[in-house]
């Protein structure tokens, strides 16, 4: 059954029931006198009436989107005039949070309705609920329509009232994701899926209603769900969605958490080979190699996932950040891998990113020549970080974002303080990514041996660099190839080190305009693209025009010693200070597995960089010649599935520079 | 003592037990017509071109200065901004390379370790020999094609945690034609691996055309039959890149065989017999 869905839907079978959404459909709530949560009240009503019910053939977890986005709350000129006057993040909506699902399904949206009216009566949520109710009605009579009598029984029951079996659970989790997309929160996580889904899981073990196979099934069902309408969801690039699900790792009172459903989790994902949901696992340094093995085979698969996260670095590093140890403990992560806390976090991990090749880049630029040795280099490098991210935070004050009642439902303490998530909740605090660590690190290294180590001088370096090394081959080669690189385990590393933890020392007196406090990360979003091309020829011997890695990985144009150095060098800096995230990022060629004991040996390298402080890590497995067949043959790669650079993503959707890219990192590929 | 390397290769896959960095030592014996490292045929360092990549910009033209004969100075590889030129062979120094090795000691633990390949490694044994001497406590292990000298191979094989010795060819006339040299010593060699007290694994090179034969998997069979510590036969069927990297060192691939048809693989001469066989793809 899951292979014949997957084919209708990969073919696209359920577009033909979608439609455009009208425009003047606005006029409902585009209305001076309505307030902002009201609007995105009757926005979210609005799209779920204009909803219809679409059911797949033998469909076990229903709800399938068929209206593209509705117009926003405000007009274009009203959206100006709150512009002017307010920090907009991205879109403006909500998003990247990770709602505590499992409160809500548990307890069912009628008592939710309940409590809302008891507390305040006709607040806009109750409008909300009703119309996702509404929706859950009419599929239950499409369903009955269609002799689907199960799922209208489900229906019948969930979200109203509380899930009693893990299908009832899966269904509820299902409408509950659905209607926040149609609210316009995106980045919409899954968060701690394997936790908060399990007791409905082991009752239906325990009373014989499911066994480990159909619960299988049903596992795979709801994953298939996940890949339904992802198409419409495409932040930055397609294949962006945030669908990031957390598997394993420290429960809330210290326990292991990787259970049977995770197990589930990872067996379904090898058998769908889909983009969604995407798969995050946390481990730690007594984590049984056969975790990691199991991992190894989806990285084999090529689906660039899971992505590991590290307990032993991870909860501590938010801990010190004043997370508390509860909370700490059931972190998980935003859409790529910012480390955030379920039904606590308003945070917004994405909201800066400090270029570290720039800095040092202008740093060296503008003071090596007057600098001796390289502490004193290293004081103007730490006061050009600390100006940079004080202007980035004078950038970012009286924040605006826009109201999601729905969304609220899913966090501590909003409905009964009558607070709307957009506004804040336990946890506010704001991150910074990091772009570029290991190419500054190398200019560093470089300007210390050739220049400060008295082999030349600062103005024949920086005037080689702007001649974008023409005529001075031999210092770019010497630079490129010579000097320490950070990944070889050779002397750059250091550098690095001193450079994250200067960027986490910058930050850590921040405090924003909510009280939150503000992270230091490694990873870089698509700034990779946007921060290289801002860069003229660099002191690391990087010609104007190369680009910088993705995340927390080596500079893209120098010769790796291998993966052992890698994995030395980038555990050397304190990583608990990079609590933002942002993870290592190794390249694996297709051929590596072509033994069975590959298998092992990668998952041992995993556990290595666990076990040696490493904060993250993403694999991908990838074949150089099929990507640039892919380029020239698109139709023959649609399910070319690559990593990106904290998602998974259909390779022939991106835009040609992230491409062109992942094909220059699988040159780097072990 | 120094010894000439081409090439360090860190977590390689296909050489051993365990996570293993592998040396490929430079210089060998053996001419097999298949071969796919050319590059670790010359004992002496020599230049490596990317000459299918190289856009012809002239600037290693430029910068050479001994036009009349290289030398291998370096100088074109410097001037190349692509990174297309190399110099395969580095001369290092025992000591200097068991510690180059031993920074990834940390990585060896559940069985991993050091791998000696090449080019024909035991042609530099002595070298070998001594960095093995500083790497006290680590797994190491050879991959040989069994060409050498009896004392050499005798030493080797109480020296090492593990060997991996090639079978290439049964018959010994056709063993000259395809490697260049004689099959008798890789022949006792093999014997003595059979009666000895080291771990090993034979590794067959499966040529299309060329031992593709079920009369050449039986022979080997007939060899290690009953030995007590073969681990596996390991099956490597012929790659058609073998021939890449002939173009970059300046040499000519003319393998004398067929290279189209996938080589025929008689794993069931093994299996019948009991032997541990694994058929590499």
């Amino acid at each position: 059954m899951t292979e014949e869905l997957k084919k209708l839907q990969w073919e696209g079978w359920h577009h033909s029931f979608r439609g455009p959404a009208k425009e003047e459909t606005a006029a409902a709530w585009r209305k001076p006198e309505m307030d902002d949560r009201r609007r995105t009240a009757r926005r979210l009503c609005a799209a779920l009436e204009a909803e219809k019910p679409v059911l797949f053939p033998g469909e076990i977890i229903a709800f399938t989107r068929t209206m593209s986005a509705m117009p926003m709350i405000y007009s274009p000129e009203e959206w100006e005039e709150i512009r002017k006057t307010h920090y907009i993040h991205e879109l403006g909506n909500v998003s990247n949070l990770s709602p505590d699902y499992g409160r809500v399904i548990r307890t069912g949206l009628q008592a939710l309705r309940e409590r809302a009216e008891a507390l305040c009566p006709g607040q806009p949520v109750t409008e909300e609920i009703d119309a996702v109710l509404k929706l859950t009605a009419r599929y239950a009579a499409a369903a009955r329509e269609a002799g689907m009598t199960e799922l209208a029984q489900v229906l019948d029951r969930v979200p109203a009232r509380g899930a009693e079996t893990f299908r009832e659970a899966l269904q509820s989790l299902r409408i509950l994701h659905y209607a926040l997309w149609c609210e316009g929160n995106y980045h919409n996580t899954l968060g701690r899926f394997d936790q908060y889904m399990m007791p409905w899981l082991e009752k239906d073990l325990a009373e014989g209603r499911e066994t480990r196979e159909s619960a299988g099934e049903l596992v795979k069902a709801f994953f298939l769900a996940c890949n339904r309408d992802s198409d419409l969801y495409p932040g930055m690039q397609q294949g962006d969605n945030g669908q990031s699900l957390m598997l394993g790792g420290m429960t809330p009172e210290g326990g292991d958490g990787y259970n049977l459903l995770s197990d589930l989790c990872l067996e379904a994902c090898g058998e769908l080979r889909l983009i969604d949901p995407k798969i995050n696992l946390r481990v730690n340094r007594d984590t049984p190699p056969e975790v990691f093995e199991k991992g190894t085979r989806l990285t084999r698969l090529g689906l660039g996932f899971p992505q590991y996260a590290n307990d032993d670095v991870v909860i501590p590093g938010l801990e010190e950040l004043g997370y508390a140890e509860k909370d700490a403990r059931n972190y998980t992560v935003a859409a790529c891998w910012e480390f955030i806390i379920p039904g606590k976090g308003m945070e917004i991990p994405n909201i800066g990113a400090l270029s570290f090749a720039r800095v040092t880049d202008q740093t060296i630029r503008d003071h090596l020549a007057e600098c001796r040795n390289m502490e004193q280099l290293k004081e103007f490098l730490a006061r050009a970080i600390r100006e940079d991210v004080l202007r980035q935070m004078e950038e970012r004050k009286n924040l605006y974002v826009i109201p999601s009642p729905f969304l609220s439902l899913f966090f501590d303490g909003c409905l009964e303080n009558g607070r709307d998530i957009s506004e804040g909740c336990v946890y506010n605090n704001w991150g910074f990514h990091g772009t570029g660590l290991a190419p500054a690190a190398d200019m560093l290294a470089a300007a210390d041996r050739m220049v400060l180590g008295g082999e030349m001088t600062a103005e024949g370096l920086i005037a080689a660099m702007d001649r974008n090394f023409e005529g001075a081959e031999k210092l770019r080669e010497k630079l490129r190839h010579d000097c320490p690189k950070m990944g070889n385990d050779d002397g750059a590393a250091p550098y690095a080190a001193w450079l994250l933890h200067t960027f986490a020392e910058s930050v850590r007196d921040l405090r924003n305009e909510r009280g939150g406090r503000v992270r230091a990360g490694t990873g870089s979003a698509m700034y990779y693209i946007t921060h290289a091309e801002a860069l003229g020829a660099t002191a690391d011997g990087r010609e104007a025009g190369v680009p910088l890695p993705a995340n927390y990985a080596p500079s893209l144009n120098i010769r790796l010693n291998g993966p052992l150095s890698l994995i030395r060098d980038f555990t050397v800096p304190e990583l608990r200070e990079a609590i933002n995230g942002g993870p290592l990022t190794v390249e694996f060629s297709e051929s590596v597995f072509s033994q069975e004991d590959a298998v092992k040996k990668v998952a041992q390298l995993v556990r290595m960089f666990i076990r040696k402080g490493g904060h993250q890590i993403q694999l991908n497995t990838v074949n150089r010649e099929k990507l640039l067949d892919a380029q020239r043959h698109p139709e023959n790669y649609r399910n070319l599935i690559v990593r990106v650079w904290g998602w998974s993503g259909y390779f022939t959707e991106l835009d040609r520079c992230y491409q062109d890219h992942i094909i220059r990192r699988a040159e780097l590929s072990v | 003592m120094t010894g000439t390397v081409f090439d360090i290769k860190e977590f390689a896959v296909f050489d051993g037990p365990g996570i293993r960095t592998t040396v490929f030592m430079k210089g060998c014996p053996l001419r097999c017509r298949w071969c796919h490292n050319p590059e670790g045929l010359s004992p002496a360092p020599q230049l490596m071109v990317s000459t299918a990549a190289c856009v012809h910009c002239g600037a290693c033209t430029r910068a050479c200065r001994h036009p009349e004969k290289c030398t291998v100075c370096g100088e074109c590889v410097a001037a190349c901004r692509y990174g297309y030129r190399k110099i395969a062979g580095t001369k290092w120094e025992a000591d200097a390379l068991a510690d180059r090795l031993l920074r990834d000691s940390d990585f060896f633990e559940d069985g991993g370790g050091v791998t000696f390949s090449g080019g024909e490694p035991l042609m530099q044994w002595p070298f070998v020999r001594e960095v093995i001497r500083h790497l006290p406590g680590i797994h190491t292990a050879i991959e040989t094609s069994g060409y050498a000298r009896d004392e050499v191979f005798d030493e080797m094989r109480k020296t090492v945690s593990l060997v991996m010795m090639d079978w290439k060819v049964s018959d010994p006339e056709a063993f000259r034609f395809w490697t260049g040299v004689s099959q008798e010593p890789v022949r006792r060699h093999m014997e003595a691996l059979c009666a000895g007290e080291t771990p090993f694994i034979v590794r067959m090179p499966v040529i299309p055309g060329v031992n593709d034969r079920k009369k050449h998997f039986e022979t080997l069979a007939d060899l290690v039959q009953g030995a007590e510590k073969l681990i596996r036969v390991e099956l490597l069927p012929y790659q058609k890149a073998a021939g890449a990297k002939y173009d970059m060192v300046g040499m000519e691939y003319r393998p004398g065989f067929d290279e189209s048809p996938a080589p025929r693989m008689f794993p069931e001469v093994f299996e019948r017999r009991g032997i541990p066989v694994r058929q590499f793809r």
